[in-house]
């Protein structure tokens, strides 16, 4: 074996390996982060400098254009996963208070039958949510608009938190036999409908979507046609607009009908 | 026993195949180098040569992807910006209509997980990345209806995620574009 020391430049094999490595790794920089980016006339890009820094992705302020608005309001709320998911004891307490005033539709316990929502145990983003947009005015009734017109923000997650920590009472309607239709289990998906239970919680939840189980069939059956309709437009960038649309009169009724017999 | 003359051969056949090797894998990288180059040259694929931000949670809020402003919109150059987001689970609009032989900037997010946007007959395939802004520019030649499938498996209700692009003869999307600002198809 040759004593010859490895890693010097008069070592052929060490100068020709780190000199054509570094060719390359020049050569790939010029054309990465000058060439291709000058090459793309959409890019307008302004000289090497920017062309650089375009290519090794320093974030670009967004090109200036005049923004439609809405004619109607829209929900303001902000909905992350994790949202309103730890409630403390104290602001159960005081929802619990405030609900008062709730029970004459929704029902002492939650639960009531008036073809109002039943509320016991409902995902507290969605109450929050709810009472949000009908303060704002994104989505509209007569009855529920002047009741949350005058809550503050703290009554809102106060209430939210009461009625998500109401356990779940099994409506009189339940129907364990009642097979899930198809438009349930696997949706449409060639008419962008997926399963109800993606989103609603039977599967996965979505913040925001509510649970459906033991919801008035009545109910469900107004919210969908409002929906499709558009004259209910509170759902965020119409994440549900865009389905009820899709769906047909038959699969309203058979989804109203499966979630009012569910638990 | 080895002789002398027996390990100088030996070294010169061991020196003589590294190098060979070493040709090969310099030109494998070279081959990869310059294929990335000529795609994206030709446009073959369609890499994004900027990074925009906008923030995930509050789309709806603010700017440019507020709902009402989702759509086609006309640019006083002649060409058309489309605005769309992708959600779990579906795009909104659920029907983008844009005129043939026109430039066209499609710009889209995301409000929640990875989505992909891919229209069907076509070389537009990109990804919705939640926090940035994926912007294409795109010409479509011939009137004519595509199916645009979520492509990024995003939730459990992915395979439910599905818009549509209708592309109309420009004289038809002229005269749609009239009396509106933003146009979909959406009925």
């Amino acid at each position: 074996m040759s004593e010859q020391k490895l890693f010097t430049l008069r070592n052929p094999w060490f100068g020709a390996a780190v000199g054509i490595t570094g060719g390359i790794a020049v050569l790939s920089f010029l054309a990465g982060l000058i060439w291709l980016p000058l090459a793309q006339p959409d890019l307008k890009i302004s000289g090497i400098w920017d062309a650089i820094c375009s290519a090794a992705g320093v974030p670009r302020a967004a090109p200036q254009s005049s923004v439609q608005q809405p004619d109607f309001k829209t929900s303001s709320v902000v909905l992350t996963s994790e949202m309103l998911t730890h409630p403390d004891q104290v602001s159960i307490g005081r929802g619990a208070t405030l609900a008062q005033r709730c029970a004459i539709c929704h029902g002492p316990e939650g639960v009531s039958d008036a073809n109002s929502p039943n509320l016991a145990g409902q995902f507290a983003a969605v109450t929050y949510k709810e009472l949000n947009d009908f303060k704002a005015g994104a989505r509209v009734n007569v009855v529920m608009s002047p009741f949350a017109a005058t809550m503050s923000n703290q009554d809102m997650l106060d209430i939210a938190a009461y009625y998500a920590y109401l356990p779940r009472v099994p409506s009189n309607k339940i129907d364990a036999e009642l097979a899930a239709p198809r438009i349930v289990v696997t949706g449409a998906p060639m008419r962008n409908i997926p399963p109800c239970g993606a989103c609603h919680g039977d599967i996965d939840t979505k913040a925001g979507s509510p649970w459906l189980g033991g919801q008035s069939a009545v109910y469900i059956k107004a919210q969908l046609e409002a929906f499709a309709s558009g004259s209910r437009h509170n759902d965020i960038s119409q994440q549900m607009r865009n389905i009820a649309r899709q769906m047909t009169g038959e699969e309203i009724d058979q989804v109203a009908r499966y979630y009012a017999a569910q638990p | 026993m080895t002789t002398e003359s027996d390990s100088h051969l030996g070294e010169a056949v061991a020196a003589r195949i590294e190098r060979r090797w070493a040709t090969l894998s310099i030109v494998v990288v070279g081959v990869l180098v310059g294929m990335a180059i000529f795609i994206g040259i030709d446009h073959a694929t369609m890499p994004q040569g900027h990074v925009e931000t906008a923030d995930p949670k509050t789309l709806h809020l603010t700017g440019e992807f507020i709902e009402s402003n989702l759509g086609s919109a006309m640019e006083a150059d002649g060409s058309v910006t489309v605005r769309a987001i992708g959600q779990q689970y579906s795009f909104t609009p659920q029907c983008i209509v844009v005129p043939s032989e026109t430039p066209v900037t499609l710009r889209a997010t995301s409000a929640d997980a990875v989505h992909g946007l891919l229209i069907e007959g076509t070389n537009i395939n990109t990804m919705l990345v939640p926090g940035y802004v994926s912007e294409l520019p795109v010409r479509f030649k011939a009137p004519g209806e595509h199916a645009m499938p979520c492509q990024e498996f995003c939730g459990i209700g992915h395979q439910g995620m599905w818009a549509k692009v209708k592309v109309v003869d420009k004289t038809a999307f002229l005269r749609m574009m009239a009396s509106r600002r933003r146009l979909s198809c959406v009925d």
